[in-house]
């Protein structure tokens, strides 16, 4: 159990952010909701429930009687915000002490937050500094620390990558963020950091340079157009006609900011309406160049304070280290190069300017024993990384809650009828995806919530109690879960995977791909796209076969019911339908279980439509055929195999299935195409329960061997990987590996081999790079395989060819002659040919 | 799923829900319609999705938009214009908000 500080927290004007030490490391926690590393430091208090950070500043504008901001500034004076929904004041101090819990909420491990260091301002007196800790009290620290900001981003810098700072010396620190612009000078001496002077500006930041670009660049461009009255004052004013179009030419304008960073003319369009009703397409280019020249002089403004801390103290501009960025609007070029060229010294990048303040303070924190008594107080202390549920308090009240399992509607109602001693404490309800945040509320005897939900879908929500310093407590309301869609008794969640079987080329057989999984809500549709495998002539009785099964996706297709079927035949085509080109199928399920299949041929543009209904079973004959004779080979190479491993158990079982295959191939070839009696689905029933028995006999072998080629594979990739891997492909192959025990897991044949294509698709392209494989592969094709060359002039033309380039080095060229020599094998030796669906 | 580049895909994510957006106002382009819905759909395979929540309700627990509000009510507010949609991954079984929705949202009455 550490005895160190550890957490560093930037309780920004604009922007909080929370960090902790762990063992020379920094880490910074996100928020939950919205997984943002930085929380706007606003506090809103509507309809009884208390909203901080984003949500909040979204109604800071238009909701000021129950929005704040910025209370910072306002930090040790007497100045209160009166909210009026409550009918209260709140200190700068309270509401600094809500951000400060709310911050806590962040630590996804669960450990308690009992001791921080908060950093300040250089510019903060006493009773503000005193203020701010007694914030950190009021939102549960047992122990705090204050670090000034320029110290804070000073030993961000210092601990990066083992910086070493000197003994002595004296740096600037030039804090552009949000909301407000700091400049400190920083002096070190006898091993001691202090903010010698500082100067700042509490309204220039981030938002003042987006509204520059709407005031300058936009706004003059379509006065100039003579189109629009007055479009300054319309954007502008709340009841202005284009108010609308501001919000969105701000954040447009935002977007401009960031990508002009890197790019030298950006284009912002939208629309807007015209004196005489008409719609105008609006694209306005923004240089670089303009954009600068629009913030220019606020940039200035911010030197002219640096230059006047260096004149106040009579400073040599070369004898300061340099100048270290810090704050979001650091990041814009024209800052940076402004500020070098003003004062010809280092402009120092090399830490996030947005979190830099709370991971010094987190570096600080780290160095900075507890007090012992609140080490003994910490009861639930945990190393990073453990969840503590268990540890928690538990909630003194017991629950009940009621909500309707499943709706139509997008909100539901959630309530809940509380007992026990539920003064000082409060709830909050949040959907596991981050959508719904339903705020920090006070509990009562009886709560209530209307819940977001998202469409066709079962959304999940946490119900959560917290102490009075915001701390999680544990309590006995399970999980809520509430389906949200058309649902009734027909239509129920989907039993079984709905799959559309395609051909496997790779394995000469077919295998199903998911369309929609198990659980899904109905009603469903989606479309996908797949390439038609074989050329169909037209008019000609050849055919693609769309065959949807219901059951688990990673059986074989033959194992499944289908449960509905669509032919195309080349005598329905109005032209050739070539190998390559795409063919759209969208399948739809009803409610209650309809399937309608369309495919949509793009080459013909022609489009075929059947509607399946579940209690009318599907079995085409043809395929039925197909199927048998596909099991019958499967059949007997698995036999074979059985026999060679002297394993003649196996080997007499499946002569045995293999025999009732063979009666069920002939009473199938004694049905008729168009047979309207029952047999042809008694025998598709016995079929699929014949296959199920095969795959029970044979899975066993063909997970081992699928097994086998994928460690393989894994292997053969990490050599590739660990020779000639970049960045990129080393971390592909590590999420690889870190997948491998839910594919073993999964106990599927296809799941494996799935596992090796992806090996096989990192490697083959490395593998692709190395010459000396390259030249191994074509002294392949050009030795042991020429024989089997079609072309023999062609092929000693390319092999000749291929000399040279080994001769010269070129690599490059060495691949198109490996490539055109692949071209001249015959094609069952480029790839396998199998009847199959002709999709895949 | 595992999905690379996160920041680039949401950038091509954005222009294709601005393509179905327009595209879907003007009759000439119906064509194209089954082509961006091809796109989606290739999305869709990745484990990625979006949503408009134009014309939905909006209020302080939408936690899946970032909202500005135009006009000078705040009260009684609906989403009148989405110009990033809210897009969602499914991972293992899991779904999550991996952008929020960019809105405006405007009083109703």
């Amino acid at each position: 159990m550490s005895n160190t500080i550890n957490y560093g927290i930037d309780l920004g004007t604009t922007n909080s952010v929370i960090a902790r030490y762990n063992a020379g490391k920094v880490e910074i926690y996100k928020n939950p909701v919205g997984h943002k590393e930085t929380l706007p430091s606003v506090v809103a208090f509507r309809k009884e429930r208390i909203i901080v950070g984003d949500k909040a500043r979204e109604y800071l504008e238009k909701d000021p009687e129950n929005v704040a901001g910025s209370f910072k500034r306002k930090m040790g004076t007497t100045e209160s915000f009166f909210f009026k929904s409550i009918g209260e004041f709140k200190t700068p101090q309270e509401l600094s002490a809500i951000v400060l819990k709310e911050l806590k909420n962040f630590v996804y491990t669960g450990e308690k937050v009992n001791a921080a260091v908060i950093t300040i301002p250089a510019s903060f007196d006493t009773i503000q500094s005193n203020a701010t800790k007694k914030a950190g009290y009021d939102a549960g620290f047992e122990e705090v620390l204050l670090l000034q900001e320029p110290i804070a981003a000073s030993l961000a810098y210092a601990n990066k990558d083992d910086q070493q700072e000197d003994s002595e010396g004296q740096w600037l620190v030039y804090d552009l963020g949000g909301g407000t612009f700091d400049v400190a000078l920083v002096k070190i001496g006898d091993g001691e950091m202090k903010v010698v002077d500082h100067q700042g500006d509490n309204f220039l930041g981030g938002l003042d340079f987006d509204n520059r670009i709407i005031d300058k660049i936009i706004i003059p461009h379509l006065e100039k157009t003579g189109r629009f009255d007055n479009p300054g004052q319309e954007l502008k004013s709340a009841k202005g006609k284009y108010n609308r179009l501001y919000y969105q030419l701000l954040a447009k304008a935002e977007e401009a900011k960031v990508l002009l960073s890197a790019k030298d003319s950006i284009e912002i369009e939208f629309e807007i309406e015209d004196r005489n009703g008409e719609s105008v397409e609006m694209v306005i280019v923004i240089t670089k160049t303009d954009f600068e020249n629009s913030i220019r002089d606020l940039v200035t403004s911010t030197i002219d304070m640096t230059r006047q801390i260096i004149e106040r103290n009579n400073l040599d501009v070369s004898k300061l280290n340099h100048v270290l960025m810090i704050g979001g609007s650091t990041y814009m070029p024209i800052v940076r190069r402004m500020v070098g060229e003003a004062f010809g010294i280092p402009v120092n990048c090399n830490i996030d300017p947005t979190t830099a303040v709370a991971v010094g303070a987190a570096y600080y924190a780290g160095t900075r024993t507890r007090t012992r008594s609140s080490i003994n107080l910490k009861k639930h202390d945990n190393a990073p990384g453990e969840a503590v549920p268990d540890n928690l308090q538990p909630a003194p009240v017991k629950i009940r809650v009621a909500y309707q399992k499943t709706s139509q509607d997008a909100q539901e109602y959630f309530t809940a009828a509380v007992e026990g001693n539920f003064q000082g404490l409060f709830y909050r309800i949040t959907r596991d995806d981050g959508g719904f945040d339903s705020g920090l509320k006070a509990l009562a005897a009886r709560i209530s919530e209307m819940l977001q939900l998202i469409r066709s879908t079962v959304n999940n929500f946490t119900f959560r109690i917290y102490d009075a310093q915001n701390n999680p407590m544990s309590c006995d309301v399970p999980p809520i879960s509430i389906v949200q869609g058309k649902y009734n008794v027909l239509g129920q969640p989907l039993p079984n995977d709905i799959c559309i079987e395609v051909d496997d080329y790779e394995n000469n057989t077919t295998r199903l791909e998911v369309i929609f999984e198990k659980n899904s809500i109905l009603p469903l549709k989606r479309t996908i796209t797949k390439n038609i495998t074989k050329t169909l002539r037209k008019g000609s009785t050849d055919s693609v076969m769309i065959n949807i099964v219901e059951g688990q996706h990673t059986a074989h297709p033959s194992t499944n019911p289908s449960i509905g079927c669509i032919q195309v035949v080349g005598k329905d085509l109005n032209r050739d339908l070539l190998k390559g080109t795409d063919i759209e199928i969208t399948l739809e399920m009803s409610e209650s279980r309809d399937l309608r299949i369309s495919t949509y041929l793009l080459m013909t543009d022609q489009e075929f439509t059947n509607l399946f209904s579940p209690s009318e079973r599907q079995v085409n004959i043809d395929k039925l055929r197909d199927e048998i004779h596909d099991m019958m080979k499967r059949i007997a190479a698995d036999t074979k195999d059985a026999e060679r491993r002297e394993d003649y158990e196996l080997a007499q079982k499946l002569t045995m299935l293999g025999h009732e295959f063979e009666d069920l191939a002939a009473e199938i070839n004694a049905l008729s195409t168009d047979d309207i009696t029952d047999r042809k689905y008694q025998l598709e029933d016995r079929k699929r329960k014949l296959a199920q028995r095969v795959d029970a006999l044979t899975r066993d072998k063909h997970i081992t061997e699928a097994m086998q080629e994928y460690f393989e594979y894994k292997e053969w990739c990490k050599d590739l990987i660990d020779a000639h891997g970049n960045p990129d492909e080393k971390k592909r192959y590590e999420e690889l590996v870190a997948r491998e025990k839910q594919v073993m897991s999964a106990n599927s044949v296809i799941r494996v081999r799935d596992a090796v294509k992806d090996y096989s698709r990192l490697g083959g392209p490395i593998q692709w790079r190395i010459p000396e494989k390259l030249v191994g592969i074509f002294y392949w094709l050009a030795t042991t395989r020429k024989d089997e060359l079609r072309d023999q002039t062609k092929a000693d033309r390319y092999i000749e060819m291929g000399d040279k380039a080994i001769e010269r080095k070129n690599y490059e060229e060495l691949r198109v002659v490996i490539n055109n020599l692949v071209q001249l094998l015959p094609p069952d030796k480029q790839f396998i040919d199998m009847k199959g669906t002709g999709i895949g | 799923m595992i999905i690379h580049n996160q920041e680039q895909l949401l950038k091509i994510v954005n222009q294709v829900y601005d393509l179905e957006r327009k595209t879907a106002a003007k009759e000439e382009f119906a064509g194209l319609q089954r082509n961006i819905g091809r796109i989606r759909d290739a999305f869709s395979e990745m484990g990625l999705h979006w949503a408009s929540p134009e014309g939905e309700p909006y209020n302080d627990t939408r936690t899946d938009c970032e909202a500005s509000i135009a006009g000078e009510s705040s009260e009684n507010l609906y989403i009148s214009e989405v110009l990033k949609p809210i897009v969602w991954i499914k991972d293992g079984g899991l779904q999550y908000i991996i952008q929020k929705a960019v809105v405006i949202a405007e009083s109703q009455t």
